[in-house]
């Protein structure tokens, strides 16, 4: 009897210990049934995290296969419903999903983590949180909006000027919480010339985008700056005031993909702009997934673990939302003139 | 009244009164948005225009016998991916090949819709529409997830949209927009003044007739299908030169934009009467206001709203006022028939 405690305490520790002390190998080869959930196939940054993941799955040797499943573009809220829901049924250990459905998605998810499936999210949260493990954020949604605002001083100088957001969708979590942070971060004195006037939605659309990108300037004569935080917004942005010959005048600026803005930040349409790689976030997700979803560490507060070329991680609370976890990857890249011909390889 | 009834069809009191709603549009548009009068706005329609413009042409030819193509909006995408991705690889390419891949992919597509629908005997309705899932289905496989950005495509195309052909004042005459009015005066020409036009009509008014005198029905409404595809592809190849930057989402929701002008133009969607200039007209009027609601900010639920309303009352329009007109019109023509003797004498008596 006393021996069975004090093994039980043993155990007790050795599971504890890793844990508080140091990060959490995880075991590979365990064959795990994961699916990979994009906002929506075809774009190009899905395109880059399912690579990431793909790395992540064959350095970890899980014996099944990664599904990559998503919606088509016009169907992407119920389309991602759908996928969650039928990846219940089927019993998958778990789900990656990069939340386009805002809460929407949050009886399916809820219905997945009941049946026991890790829920990771990544790219886009879950705004309630509900049904979600962690999320792996790929900045501080915080930082992006003081990087936001920065480049758009950088852009616009002392004099300051008008500027407009044009986002991607009016549901999409991240782009809303990045303009919010954004927001916020404009309250700083610095930023006091920086004029907000309005914000658009392109839907992630590029003539949407295109069209919204015109109907600012022609609403807007005095229009200094063009932010968009989607990449397929920031691309056609650019090129709606490349043939409005407006460069000289309306700049754009935003999160971009370095290959898709190359011409515009060479040409001066698109002076600066952010992102960062979608590789590491698809690889770092799989990473957490996998950890969950083989019990190496529960998701809570503190857990910590060992994501293979990309070092340690911990569990934190979201400062971003209000209940909620959350793994930080970042950092930022800004890609200006002298750098965006090299990330563009 | 008679020499207006003699004179003038009900399409064209259609036309014109079409033609009347664009002013009224304008005027109003005007008084709410500043700045509105200028060089600007009309190139910004003009160059906005065009790519529903032609596809509307060929959705003219299908809807004029009694069917419709709903597929037209991933024809778009798929023409505008491919030739893009095409001009990508080869970057030396002739620009004529490059419009030749375009309409050469739109007219196979066509060629299976046209084929699922004289030969399978499926109602158009459905063919489309899953046409329509499956051909962006096609397009989301073939494209790996690649976006066609500007700086692979070659510098020719990327200034089609502002070259010019000539300035009348600040207004530009750009070439695309000339070669889109081409394509209505060409199609409007056939539709009105040859045989082959005319069969369209003929087959649209009464399918059943027209097989009982021999009229080649099927082949019609295939090469109606083919047609509207392969213009569907040169729209795509426009979307290309426009907007440079193609994901495999191009084009979403454009065949709801190219029916809403054609049933605006006045072409009636259960067949047989309507003009292309009319479904000209009707994607003027369409681009008009989306480009005008643009400027003015208005939620795009609301966009879509009154893009519905217009619909409907083009189409309640056309079943209530038209089809009195052309009551009216068909009693007179029967009175001139039926005392043939003193017409042409008071006729030139007056004259």
């Amino acid at each position: 009897m006393r021996n069975v405690a004090l093994t039980g305490a043993v155990l007790a520790a050795l599971a504890l210990m890793p844990q508080a002390a140091s990060a959490q190998e995880i075991k590979p080869g365990q064959a795990e049934n994961m699916v990979l959930l994009p906002k929506f196939l075809g774009i190009a940054v899905f395109d880059q995290a399912h690579k990431g993941a793909e790395e992540a799955a064959a350095e970890l040797k899980n014996p099944t296969k990664l599904q990559f499943l998503g919606p088509t573009p016009e169907n992407s809220v119920a389309g991602q419903i759908e996928i969650v829901t039928n990846a219940t049924t089927q019993g998958v250990n778990a789900i990656m999903i990069s939340n386009n459905a805002g809460d929407q998605i949050g009886p399916a998810v809820k219905a997945a983590h009941d049946k026991g499936i890790t829920v990771v999210s990544w790219d886009s949260p879950i705004p309630s949180s509900e049904g979600e493990d962690v999320f792996v954020a790929q900045v501080d949604f915080k930082e992006t909006g003081k990087v936001m605002a920065d480049m758009a001083l950088k852009i616009l100088g002392d004099a300051g000027g008008k500027f407009a957001v044009l986002s991607a969708s009016p549901d999409a979590a991240n782009q809303n919480a990045w303009i919010a942070a954004m927001k916020d971060a404009l309250k700083d004195a610095k930023y006091s010339k920086l004029d907000l006037v309005e914000t658009v939605y392109g839907n992630d659309q590029s003539e949407l985008s295109y069209n919204q990108a015109v109907a600012l300037v022609d609403k807007h004569p005095d229009l200094k700056l063009i932010m968009a935080p989607t990449t397929v917004g920031i691309a056609a942005a650019a090129k709606a005031m490349q043939d409005e010959k407006l460069c000289d005048k309306v700049k754009v600026s935003g999160l971009g993909l370095p290959a898709e803005m190359v011409a515009y930040t060479m040409n001066g349409c698109a002076p600066a702009f952010a992102l960062w790689s979608f590789v590491d976030l698809g690889y770092l997700s799989y990473y957490t997934a996998y950890a969950l979803a083989t019990h190496a560490i529960k998701p809570e507060e503190g857990a910590k673990f060992h994501a293979g070329r990309m070092g340690d991680y911990t569990i934190t609370k979201d400062p971003t939302r209000a209940k909620g976890l959350r793994i930080l990857m970042g950092p930022f890249s800004v890609y200006d003139k002298s750098n965006v011909e090299a990330a563009a390889k | 009244m008679k020499w207006l009834q003699r004179h003038v069809r009900p399409e064209q009191v259609r036309e014109l009164s079409l033609l009347l709603l664009l002013v009224v549009a304008v005027v109003f548009f005007g008084s709410l948005i500043d700045g509105y009068y200028t060089s600007r706005t009309f190139n910004r329609i003009a160059s906005s225009v065009i790519i529903i413009m032609v596809a509307a042409v060929g959705q003219t030819l299908v809807v004029l016998t009694r069917n419709i193509d709903l597929s037209v909006g991933s024809l778009i995408g798929c023409a505008a991916y491919v030739t893009g991705h095409e001009l990508g690889l080869h970057p030396g390419m002739h620009p004529l090949v490059a419009v030749l891949i375009a309409m050469a992919l739109g007219a196979a597509a066509g060629v299976i819709n046209g084929a699922l629908v004289t030969l399978g005997r499926v109602p158009s309705i459905i063919v489309t529409l899953g046409t329509l899932a499956i051909y962006r289905g096609i397009l989301v496989d073939y494209s790996g997830a690649k976006t066609i950005t500007t700086d692979t495509l070659p510098a020719w195309l990327l200034n089609l949209p502002q070259a010019t052909l000539a300035t009348i004042g600040n207004l530009d005459l750009r070439e695309m927009v000339v070669l889109a009015l081409a394509i209505v005066a060409l199609f409007q020409f056939a539709t009105t003044r040859m045989n082959f036009g005319r069969l369209f009509y003929a087959i649209g008014s009464n399918p059943d007739a027209a097989h009982l005198v021999g009229l080649p029905t099927r082949r019609i409404v295939f090469a109606a299908f083919v047609l509207s595809g392969a213009l569907a592809g040169l729209a795509g190849f426009m979307t290309l030169a426009r907007f440079g930057t193609i994901t495999v989402d191009n084009g979403r929701g454009v065949e709801l934009q190219v029916v809403a002008a054609v049933v605006v133009g006045g072409v009636n969607i259960f067949g047989g009467s309507g003009t292309v200039v009319g479904a000209m007209l009707g994607a003027v009027m369409i681009g008009t206001l989306e480009q005008s609601l643009f400027r003015l900010q208005i939620n795009e639920f609301w966009r879509d709203a009154l893009m519905g309303l217009l619909i409907l009352l083009a189409v309640a329009s056309d079943a209530v006022i038209l089809s009195r007109m052309r009551a009216l019109w068909a009693r007179t023509e029967l009175k001139l028939i039926a005392k043939p003797a003193p017409a042409p004498a008071s006729g030139g008596a007056q004259r």
